[in-house]
């Protein structure tokens, strides 16, 4: 399997067949598409059934959704046990012989791509694992959403080579894309770049603002990190309080003692 | 039983305990989906934001008054200390209920233990969870062992209490600010008003105060329902050290909001403002105000009345920040279901009954204590005979209030399970929602195609039609598989119906309008499909109709939907003198590139012979 798998989507040329849906849920064993989407969630077509699709936009503009597989995703540092792992490879993937079902990924991540199996008494958390098995044993040579693209609207290869290729094709139609290569560094950088000629900010969260290119983990890290600190630190400063305030009324104590037993002597 | 307001408040807790129980058993066999409405845009609701996030902060009464009382030595307050380090000790449980009822896979919860991220805050709550609740059963154990025969064992209690105090005081620090920490990684789905990058001190800090205000409303609440005399004295001091404690939470809130230049972000008068001014209001600056006057501080309802208002605004904090403000970003409303709230009344309602049942049995407080001593004596005067288990532990009169309780207990059970959301049926087959069509699934794998009955309905003959399909093959409603007429999905069809031809035709009169006179009747038409169905051949005919789906067409379908319009449209530009790039014939020659790819992907099947 090549280091840093990458994935490159070209929104211009996607025709919005769907044929890497077909193909996602056949090499993933993925059932039908069963009961209509929950209320209440965002209707892009992402399910627990159904890892990546296409979210029509106006004027024929067809974007295909999956997981980002970031460098330093999210997901995996919010997981309590970690069930979600980022593989050396650089696929993140989900071992759900480890999970709790405590959700705290699907929050995590910027994108909205892990989904729940609501219905189920048993649940896993599931996303786009870029086929990684398949990809490891050798079985296939790309992932099969790409290998399935009639129009090679979505690409594969190591990230050096989509980051080339994507920016060949912005230099060489300027006018056609939008100058810039969503994924390249959003929250540190992604392993699936797209090109577009409209906008995806869409794709994350927040209000469609564009996300920070600052990796994400590092926010949680910098508070986690001074953890040992505070807690030795208060433990330090109780302990000190509780000693001076003790020794305090104790030398009240003794002084009220001294004046008492004082007044005894002179009564006497 | 004779106090009547206790006896009405007890069936209360009764009742909503068995409603819970009820949902308990709905939300363990049949899952999530059932009995929440959380969905996948808000994976966290009401159990998370109130019986978690709330839960640890109302808990924080017992190392606010751990530390008060034992490293400060306040001890007018002295007789507040056990009943919030009780308090804490069962709302931490409940906490770990309520996270049991929200975890997915909750026998699995163990994990934490032996699978570490350090990275987590989540993790780091955990183990402070985990942790703290030990510390607080040791806490509690003095209190439980104190007038009974095991005096030794007390005494080594009563010996370790300081410096398990601290690090009750230590953890609770920690998962205090950790709680805060949780939401750091979050700035793209909280909103602004309530990220901050101090968000782990806001909550620290928040959680003394709450842990303040919720001793005051426990304390009001417990000698209002035993009808015993407030200790006025020690709840005015406590409101005192609210106040204070809430004017530097104020302080450093406005402060935060200031440095992050948000501060004219609170009056732009969208909800989320409104509700972040609400919040403050409730919890921090009424409170904060009023109870610093000395005449409110008199007054038992009014310490009451603030100190409930100021836990309600902090709930409300926290089912903001880690919750409700989060529609900010992903503009989709959730509201519990009524089986949430069920769920998160019952876990209250149950830690409300075992403190009452722990409180009227040990020494939690001097007061009731003293009650208890009293009733017990006067009980051992009037008992002949030896039967200590029923009159100490269970109480006098227990058998009749237990026959209530019970009562109330299963009628709320099986309510419940009357009214509690059934498990969906299975959805086996795909769905039909594409308007006026359905989705077929092809082979044995998740592949679909997509089925304009009508239009097959139309074509194959009108209503006569239907055993065409439906019977020529298969019994009953299973149809006839596509490929007994469709050979092969990718090419133009294959499907030829020479019955349905002779019967519109007219019979055998009708063999020479498409093979010719004086021809050899051969397989071959003498005529061409698209001499007749010109329009069908279009762009325009019924299976290029625009459809809009979420299931995954056919490719064919897809490719149609795709080119053919955009054909069509420039067809009629007489500027490109392309008059022949709508019809059929302009990509389906056999010479394209397409086609021929097709072709040696699908060597077996070609299409019929002579088509076009």
């Amino acid at each position: 399997m090549i280091e840093n798998p990458c994935i490159l989507t070209d929104v211009t040329k996607c025709i919005g067949c769907e044929q890497c849906v077909v193909a996602c849920k056949k090499i993933n064993d993925l059932p039908a598409d069963g009961a209509p989407p929950r209320p209440g969630s965002t209707p892009d077509g992402l399910s627990a059934d159904r890892w990546t699709t296409v979210i029509r936009k106006p004027d024929n503009h067809f974007v295909r959704k999956q997981c980002r597989h970031c460098l330093e995703p999210a997901c995996v540092s919010v997981c309590p046990v970690g069930a979600m792992q980022k593989t050396p490879e650089g696929p993140v993937i989900y071992d759900k012989k480890i999970c709790l079902g405590c959700r705290y990924c699907m929050l995590g991540c910027p994108y909205g791509i892990p989904h729940y199996q609501w219905d189920s008494a048993t649940p896993s958390v599931r996303k786009c694992i870029l086929c990684y098995p398949s990809l490891k044993s050798g079985k296939i040579d790309k992932p099969a959403c790409v290998a399935s693209c009639p129009t090679q609207a979505t690409i594969f290869g190591t990230r050096g080579e989509m980051l080339a290729e994507a920016k060949k094709r912005l230099r060489a139609e300027p006018s056609k894309y939008i100058q810039k290569i969503w994924g390249e560094n959003q929250v540190g950088g992604t392993s699936v770049f797209y090109v577009s000629d409209i906008s995806l900010d869409f794709l994350a969260w927040g209000d469609g603002r564009e996300l920070s290119d600052k990796p994400l983990p590092p926010l949680t890290w910098a508070a986690l990190k001074a953890v040992p600190f505070e807690f030795l630190g208060m433990g330090v400063l109780m302990g000190s309080l509780y000693w001076i305030i003790e020794r305090r009324r104790k030398l009240m104590d003794e002084k009220a003692a001294a004046v008492t037993a004082g007044e005894d002597t002179h009564g006497q | 039983m004779d106090n009547r307001r206790l006896f009405l408040f007890k069936g209360l807790m009764w009742i909503l305990a068995g409603l819970a129980a009820a949902v308990a058993i709905v939300r363990f066999s049949l899952g999530l989906g059932v009995s929440t409405a959380l969905s996948d845009t808000t994976p966290w609701g009401l159990w998370i934001g109130f019986d978690v996030m709330g839960g640890v902060a109302l808990a924080a009464g017992g190392f606010v008054m751990a530390a008060v009382v034992h490293i400060f030595h306040r001890e007018r307050y002295h007789a507040a200390a056990r009943p919030a380090i009780l308090t804490a000790f069962l709302g931490y449980g409940a906490v770990a209920v309520g996270l049991l009822f929200d975890l997915g896979l909750p026998w699995n919860i163990w994990h934490a233990t032996i699978y570490w991220n350090i990275h987590s805050a989540l993790f780091e709550v955990a183990w402070c969870v985990m942790l703290y609740l030990t510390v607080l059963a040791l806490e509690v154990t003095p209190t439980i062992l104190e007038r009974t025969p095991f005096q030794r064992t007390y005494r080594f209690f009563v010996k370790l209490a300081l410096p398990i105090m601290i690090l009750g005081i230590m953890l609770s620090t920690l998962h205090q600010s950790s709680l805060g920490t949780m939401l750091l990684i979050m700035p793209f789905r909280v909103h602004p008003l309530w990220y901050s990058h101090l968000l782990p001190e806001l909550f620290f800090v928040s959680a003394i105060c709450l842990g303040i205000v919720m001793v005051m409303v426990e304390s009001t609440v417990t000698s209002w329902l035993y009808k015993r005399e407030p200790e006025m004295e020690m709840l005015a001091g406590l409101a005192r050290l609210a106040s204070i404690a809430l004017a530097c939470y104020f302080v450093m809130k406005m402060g935060d909001l200031l440095r992050q230049g948000k501060l004219a972000m609170v009056f732009d008068g969208s909800w989320l403002a409104n509700l972040f001014i609400a919040e403050m209001l409730l919890s921090t600056v009424i409170p904060m105000v009023l109870l610093a006057l000395p005449a409110v501080r008199r007054s038992f309802t009014g310490m009451w009345l603030l100190a409930c208002c100021s836990v309600l605004g902090f709930v409300l904090d926290r089912i903001n920040a880690s919750g409700l403000s989060q529609v900010w970003a992903t503009r989709r409303f959730y509201f519990p279901a009524w089986t949430e709230f069920a769920i998160s009344l019952g876990i209250v309602a149950a830690c409300v009954l075992v403190f009452f049942f722990i409180q009227e049995r040990f020494p939690v407080d001097p007061h009731g204590l003293e009650e208890v001593e009293a009733e017990r004596k006067a009980r051992e005067a009037a008992l002949p005979a030896f039967a200590p288990f029923a009159q100490v532990w269970l109480g006098e009169g227990w058998r009749k209030a237990a026959k209530v309780y019970s009562f109330l207990f299963v009628l709320a059970l099986a309510f419940g399970l009357t009214v509690a959301p059934k498990a969906q049926p299975a959805v086996n087959t795909p769905a039909v929602r594409a308007v006026g069509a359905s989705i077929l699934q092809i082979g044995p794998g998740p592949r679909y195609v997509y089925f304009d009955h009508k239009k097959h309905q139309d074509e194959a003959g009108g209503p006569k039609s239907c055993a065409l399909c439906h019977h020529l093959h298969q019994k009953g409603d299973v149809g006839t598989p596509c490929v007994v007429c469709h050979g092969n999905m990718f090419l133009p069809t294959s499907i030829f119906n020479h019955e349905t031809h002779v019967a519109d035709l007219h019979g055998n009169a009708s063999c020479a309008q498409c093979h010719g006179k004086g021809e050899p009747i051969r397989v071959t038409p003498t005529k061409k499909c698209s001499q007749c169905h010109d329009k069908d051949m279009m762009a325009a005919n019924p299976v290029v109709k625009t459809f809009d789906s979420k299931w995954a067409p056919s490719y064919k379908d897809a490719m149609h939907k795709m080119c053919i319009p955009c054909h069509v449209e420039k067809a009629k530009d007489a500027a490109l003198k392309l008059p022949n790039l709508g019809r059929c014939g302009a990509c389906h020659n056999s010479g394209t590139q397409s086609e021929k790819a097709y072709r040696a992907e699908f060597p077996v099947q070609t299409a019929a012979p002579g088509r076009p």
